[in-house]
């Protein structure tokens, strides 16, 4: 049985086959690609800055960062402010929040028997999009990363006013999604420490457990992050054992014969990326707690996305305590990077998971360009031997609109998926 | 009053059209007067599935990304689907540059990459017969003010002054230039600018094209607060036909002077005025804007 997943920033095929009433076996076909590979051949190293935010409407400045960064990973030796370093985590982890927020009240509502919650899901999106403008004056596709630092230059005034973005946004969350003090998170350790707690992300959990959905969507339970940031740790966690040393060359790609989407594997074995990966591999005891109980089921997936979002806003004010605005925004390279002859490559932590970029620069050109996205990761097709970390979360389920809310908790990005 | 019904069609894109409209502020309010049919995100009475099999009522169809004949959306053409609506509606506005004029995935592999009526400058001649119907909002992305109110205008009959690729002139006559913070130093050929810092203008070596970029991105601000020259990124372009450029952080010069003017300014004129800057200094200018 075919059915058209809708409504994923693009679409995509899932092949259902069934015995004995369960899914046994489901491709996943994404239809369309934009070629953005072939698009930044030939073209100067900087054009890579405009074009890359275009792969996505919705995660581009994860895009624009990683973009930087792998330009910069083609210099030997750059010199990088804190102040730009800074910055550019902030607007980084503005374009997260703002993605959790969407995904929460647009995406995954549906699923539970209530309409989309429209202006709770913009309210905050806006938010966040005008504290990324205050530094790279739009959002989306601003361009204001570039090799050597950011283009802006910050005034106090400036940090008064995105503070007080964060401020609502943060009062937002708590009158909404969770109604804890972000203060308090710390003493959120424990499923049961949060059954005090009111608010639309309890009643989403609640109702997944009195539907007894608790445990559908498990996969591999093998997760993976290469972003490393002031925030975000790199590592791999199998089951609950959590390793640090990862080579980012062992990460590979194949074509798939149905799909434009190529799927992308560590040591051949796929991992599940994204916040339920982040939060295993940074040890978070609530998420902890959840995956004990219910492994890397819709469940904990879908409370480790969401709470993330209050615990980024806590660390974007730690950070934005610790900038230096007498420091430089921007510190021009000795040598112009069009001169190098250079592989650069970058990891970033997208909202959906470990965004990689890799650059090969010659003669004052860029002669390849690979992309690989976090959806790639979470939503590409194997075949039977060896299932997709989706595709083995959506068998042995019973029915198609079950399938469709597993698949749609990884947050299904097609654009990006296909690129 | 009746909800006009409006179908958002996603070509071959980015969705960065889709996710500038959510940043409208009064959306809820939008949707008091308008309805989707069918939207990339926003919950909608129909499926994809039923818009590309059925003819569905309809009175305006955005399209979003851009066109080629090979490309498919959902198991069909893209531009059939186009044609099927085209009959249905009574206007049509091509939202953002891939699908007035192509954009960033004209350069895709796929054949004859265009918007719906040009490529680049060039009309394409394929789809005249819905030339009349159509309005163009360019932008890479769109700027969701200009959408919005554009659409409330459509849905009040007005009859929009268009410019010769069918962009509302209200919107589309100013240059970006307009009411960039760094006029100043435009004015005055102060061209020492560095990234980084607040004060300078982006024009004479950073590829700035804010003075022959026609749009209102510095009229009316992004996610109401700032804008890319203001923050110190140059213009780029991006609601032009030959969006995206080569060497966009550059500017291009014959002999010292820039390959692009400001819109209407002659070379001589260019020239003059800058013979004359070279006679002065204004320390103002010269200085930081905050001094201690
Ligand atoms: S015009 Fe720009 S924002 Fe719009 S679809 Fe094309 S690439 Fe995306
Ligand atoms: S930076 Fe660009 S838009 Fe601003 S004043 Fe200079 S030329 Fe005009």
């Amino acid at each position: 049985m075919i059915k058209l997943i809708e409504k994923i920033e693009g679409e995509a095929k899932l092949n259902f086959s069934f015995k004995d009433n369960k899914i046994d076996d489901v491709s996943v076909d994404f239809m369309s690609t934009r070629h953005v590979e072939d698009i930044l051949k030939g073209k100067t190293p900087l054009d890579a800055l405009v074009i890359n935010p275009r792969v996505c409407g919705i995660c581009g400045h994860a895009h624009l960062i990683a973009t930087v960064r792998a330009l910069e990973a083609c210099y030997e030796d750059i010199q990088i402010s804190n102040k730009a370093k800074i910055i550019r985590e902030l607007t980084l982890t503005f374009e997260l929040i703002q993605n959790h927020f969407k995904w929460f009240y647009l995406t995954i509502f549906p699923f539970f028997g209530v309409k989309q919650e429209i202006a709770k899901a913009l309210y905050p999106t806006q938010l966040m999009g005008k504290a990324i403008a205050v530094f790279g004056g739009q959002y989306p596709h601003t361009s204001y990363a570039i090799v050597g630092g950011v283009v802006c230059e910050v005034t106090n005034m400036d940090i008064i006013k995105v503070q007080r973005y964060i401020d609502e946004t943060t009062d937002f969350f708590e009158k909404n999604v969770l109604s804890i003090q972000n203060s308090d998170l710390k003493t959120l350790n424990t499923l049961n420490d949060l059954s005090h707690v009111k608010g639309d992300l309890r009643d989403i959990l609640k109702k997944i457990e009195q539907n007894d959905w608790q445990n559908l969507g498990k996969s591999y339970d093998r997760f993976i992050a290469f972003g490393e940031s002031s925030y975000f740790k790199k590592g791999k966690s199998i089951k609950t054992r959590v390793t640090q040393n990862l080579a980012i060359d062992d990460v590979k790609e194949t074509d798939s014969t149905t799909s434009f989407a190529k799927s992308v594997h560590y040591h051949d074995q796929y991992y599940e990326v994204g916040p339920l990966a982040r939060a295993m591999i940074g040890k978070n005891p609530l998420i902890k707690d959840a995956h004990r109980r219910y492994g890397d089921s819709i469940f904990t997936r879908i409370l480790a996305r969401v709470y993330e979002i209050p615990q980024l806003l806590e660390h974007t004010k730690i950070l934005i305590e610790s900038l230096d605005l007498s420091e430089p925004s921007y510190i021009k390279p000795e040598v112009d990077i069009s001169q190098l002859n250079a592989v650069g490559i970058s990891a970033v932590e997208a909202a959906r998971g470990t965004l990689i970029h890799k650059v090969e620069i010659e003669d004052l050109k860029i002669k390849s360009y690979e992309i690989i996205t976090p959806t790639q990761w979470n939503l590409c097709g194997g075949h039977e031997q060896n299932l997709g970390v989706s595709q083995k979360a959506m068998i042995g389920l019973d029915n198609v609109k079950l399938a469709e809310m597993v698949f749609k908790t990884f947050d299904v990005c097609s654009v990006c998926t296909t690129h | 009053m009746k909800k006009t019904r409006v179908l958002w069609l996603t070509l071959m894109s980015c969705n960065g059209n889709t996710h500038s409209f959510l940043n409208y502020p009064y959306i809820e309010q939008f949707l008091n007067d308008f309805e989707f049919i069918y939207h990339p995100i926003i919950d909608s009475d129909y499926t994809l599935e039923e818009i590309i099999s059925q003819d569905i009522a309809c009175d305006i169809l955005l399209i979003e990304g851009s066109v080629a004949d090979d490309f498919i959306k959902a198991g069909v053409p893209g531009i059939d689907i186009i044609k099927r609506y085209a009959k249905i509606v009574e206007k049509i506005v091509t939202v953002g540059t891939c699908a007035t004029f192509g954009g960033i995935f004209r350069e895709s592999n796929y054949k004859d990459v265009s918007g719906l009526h040009f490529q680049e400058e060039r009309r394409t001649d394929k789809y005249n017969d819905l030339f009349e119907k159509t309005v163009s909002i360019s932008g890479c992305p769109v700027h969701p003010e200009v959408l919005v109110s554009t659409l409330y205008a459509i849905k009040k009959g007005l009859s929009l002054k268009l410019d010769a690729y069918l962009r509302p002139k209200e919107y589309f006559s100013y240059t970006i230039h307009n009411g960039c913070t760094r006029n100043e130093y435009f004015e005055y050929k102060v061209d020492n600018h560095h990234f980084g810092e607040l004060e300078g203008c982006m024009f004479y070596d950073h590829g700035c094209r804010g003075p022959f970029t026609h749009g209102s991105c510095n009229k009316i601000l992004w996610n109401e607060v700032n804008s890319k020259t203001r923050a110190g990124l140059p213009c780029m372009g991006c609601t032009e036909p030959s969006f995206p450029k080569r060497n966009i952080f550059e500017t291009k010069k014959n002999m010292g002077i820039p390959e692009f003017l400001p819109v209407g300014v002659s070379k001589r004129t260019y020239l003059t005025l800058a013979g004359i800057t070279k006679a002065f200094t204004i320390d103002r200018l010269e200085k930081k804007l905050f001094d201690d």
